[in-house]
C-alpha cells in the first residue's frame, strides 16, 4: 500500500471539493445499483466495464 | 524504495482471461480518418472452424466466470452479415456476446438479430455531424446520416446501447456539448477515447497540457449536473479518487494483468493489446502468441503467462518501470502495450500521450473540477 506521504495521494486528500463530489457520484450510484433512478436507459445499473469489456487495463471492477 | 514501488497490483499475467476479443473480418465499410486498423479495405474473414476451436476453450473458462465476454470487433463486425455472425456464435455457450458497430448497417432486422442473441452493443460515433466527420466511408462521404438511422433503429427498438466517441484535440467548450449531445442521443454508457496514435494513424496526439485538463474538467461538471449516462472515464477517476480518500486505493487494480487474447480472422491470437494485430516488427515479428489451429487457446495463454517472452516480457519490464517511477500507477496500472509501441517503437518505455491525455490530465482535470466547486 502507497504510505500516506505520496504526493498525488495528498493532493486527493487536500482537495477540498472532492469530498462532495464523490458524495454525489456515491449517491449516483446507489440509485443505479438499486435500479430505481427511472432515467436511465440502461436495463439494470451495469458497471461501465460492463458496457465496455474493451476497456482494457482500466478493469478496477469494484467487488458486487 | 519509493513509496510508490508499493503498489500491488499488475503483477505478471493471468493465465486466464475475462474477456477475448474476435475479429470475424479485417473488412470495415468506413474509412475513417484516426483508424488504426491496417487491413480494413479487405475482407478476410473467420471461418466457423477457428471460431470452434475458440469457443472449445472460452467455453470452459466461461463455465468457472460469473461473466465472460466474447467481443465481436472488426473491421466493422456487422460487415460478414447476420449468418455468418450467427454461425461464428454458434458454438459458444455461456458467454456475453457483444459487438462494438459504426452503426451504419444497423436495421430493423439486426435488431432483431441481437435481441435473439442478446447482444450488448456499442456504437462509435463521435458527436453531432461536424464532430463526427472523420468517420467517413471510402471516397470521404460522410457517414453521420447512416450512423443515426442505425441509432434510430436501435432506439426504435429499444436495443440499450453504449456510445464510444473519439476526441480529436480536447479542448475547452468541447465537453458540455458533446455530453449533452449524447445525453440526448439515448445511450446508457459513453467512453471517450481521446486520439490515440497507433497502427496506421501516425497523426500526432501531442496536445496543450491545460487545454486537455479543461476538457476533462469540463466534462465532469456536466456529468455532476446530469448524472444520466455511465460517463466511463469520469466515473473511473472518482472511484479512485475514492478508493483513495478510503485507503483503499491499492485494492483497485486487478492483480495481474488481463491477458486479453484477440484471435484475428486466421486463428492469430495477440494477447494484451488488439491494437497490434495485423501489425509485424523486424524486432517483435507478428507479436502473435500462437494460433489456435496449432494449440488450444488456455494452452496459448498460460504458456505465455508462465513465461512471458519477446514483446510481453519487454513490456511487463516497461509495467515494472512504471511502478516505480510513476505517481499516478495506482490509478493507471501501467501504459498500454500499443502506445508504448507506437509512439516509442519499444515496450520498455514509460509515459506516452495516451497516458498524458487519457489518465494523468484526466484525473488531474476531475481534481480541477473538485477544487473549483
Amino acid at each position: 500500500m502507497p504510505e500516506p506521504t505520496d504526493p498525488l495521494t495528498e493532493r486527493l486528500r487536500g482537495t477540498a471539493g472532492l469530498g462532495p463530489l464523490l458524495a454525489e457520484a456515491e449517491a449516483v450510484w446507489r440509485t443505479r445499483a438499486a435500479g430505481a433512478d427511472g432515467a436511465s436507459a440502461a436495463p439494470a445499473w451495469r458497471p461501465f466495464e460492463d458496457a465496455f469489456p474493451t476497456f482494457y487495463q482500466f478493469t478496477n471492477r469494484p467487488p458486487r | 524504495m519509493s513509496s510508490r514501488e508499493l503498489w500491488t497490483g499488475m503483477r505478471g499475467l493471468s493465465a486466464v482471461p475475462s474477456y477475448v476479443i474476435l475479429q470475424p473480418t479485417t473488412l470495415c465499410n468506413l474509412d475513417c480518418a484516426y483508424c488504426y486498423l491496417p487491413h480494413r479495405a479487405a475482407d478476410r474473414r473467420m471461418s466457423a472452424e477457428v471460431a470452434a476451436l475458440v469457443a472449445g476453450t472460452v467455453n470452459r473458462w466461461a463455465a468457472y466466470a460469473p461473466r465472460f465476454s466474447v467481443v465481436w470487433h472488426g473491421g466493422e463486425p456487422l460487415s460478414v452479415g447476420r449468418a455468418a455472425l450467427a454461425e461464428l456464435m454458434t458454438p459458444f455457450v455461456g458467454v456475453e456476446h457483444h459487438v462494438q458497430t459504426n452503426a451504419t448497417l444497423v436495421d430493423d432486422a439486426w435488431c432483431g438479430f441481437f435481441a435473439e442473441h442478446e447482444v450488448r452493443v456499442g456504437v462509435s460515433v463521435d458527436g453531432p455531424q461536424e464532430l463526427t466527420g472523420q468517420r467517413v466511408a471510402r471516397g470521404g462521404r460522410p457517414a453521420y446520416d447512416q450512423i443515426m438511422r442505425g441509432i434510430g433503429a436501435l432506439r426504435a427498438h429499444r436495443i440499450p446501447f453504449a456510445a464510444l466517441c473519439v476526441v480529436t484535440d480536447p479542448r475547452p467548450g468541447l465537453a458540455t456539448r458533446l455530453y449533452e449531445y449524447f445525453l440526448d442521443l439515448g445511450c446508457y454508457a459513453l467512453g471517450i477515447n481521446v486520439e490515440e496514435r497507433e497502427g496506421v494513424n501516425t497523426r500526432s496526439t501531442t496536445y496543450p497540457e491545460e487545454g486537455v485538463r479543461a476538457f476533462w474538467a469540463e466534462l465532469a461538471g456536466a456529468w455532476r449536473a446530469e448524472p444520466r449516462i455511465e460517463l466511463r472515464e469520469i466515473e473511473w477517476a472518482l472511484r479512485y479518487a475514492g478508493a483513495t480518500l478510503a485507503g483503499a486505493a491499492d485494492e483497485l487494480l486487478p492483480r495481474q494483468h488481463d491477458p486479453i487474447p484477440t484471435v484475428a480472422y486466421d486463428g492469430t491470437v495477440v494477447l494484451l493489446s488488439p491494437e497490434l494485430a495485423g501489425f509485424t516488427d523486424p524486432t517483435y515479428g507478428d507479436f502473435s502468441s500462437g494460433n489456435v489451429r496449432d494449440a488450444p487457446l488456455d494452452e496459448i495463454v498460460a504458456r505465455a503467462a508462465a513465461g512471458p517472452a519477446g514483446w510481453i516480457a519487454e513490456y511487463l519490464a516497461g509495467v515494472e518501470a512504471c511502478r516505480t517511477s510513476c505517481p499516478y500507477f495506482g490509478f493507471c496500472g501501467g501504459a498500454h502495450a500499443a502506445n508504448r509501441y507506437f509512439e516509442h517503437g519499444r515496450f520498455d518505455g514509460t509515459e506516452t500521450d495516451h497516458c498524458r491525455n487519457s489518465k494523468i490530465r484526466l484525473l488531474e482535470g476531475v481534481l480541477d473540477h473538485a477544487g473549483a466547486h
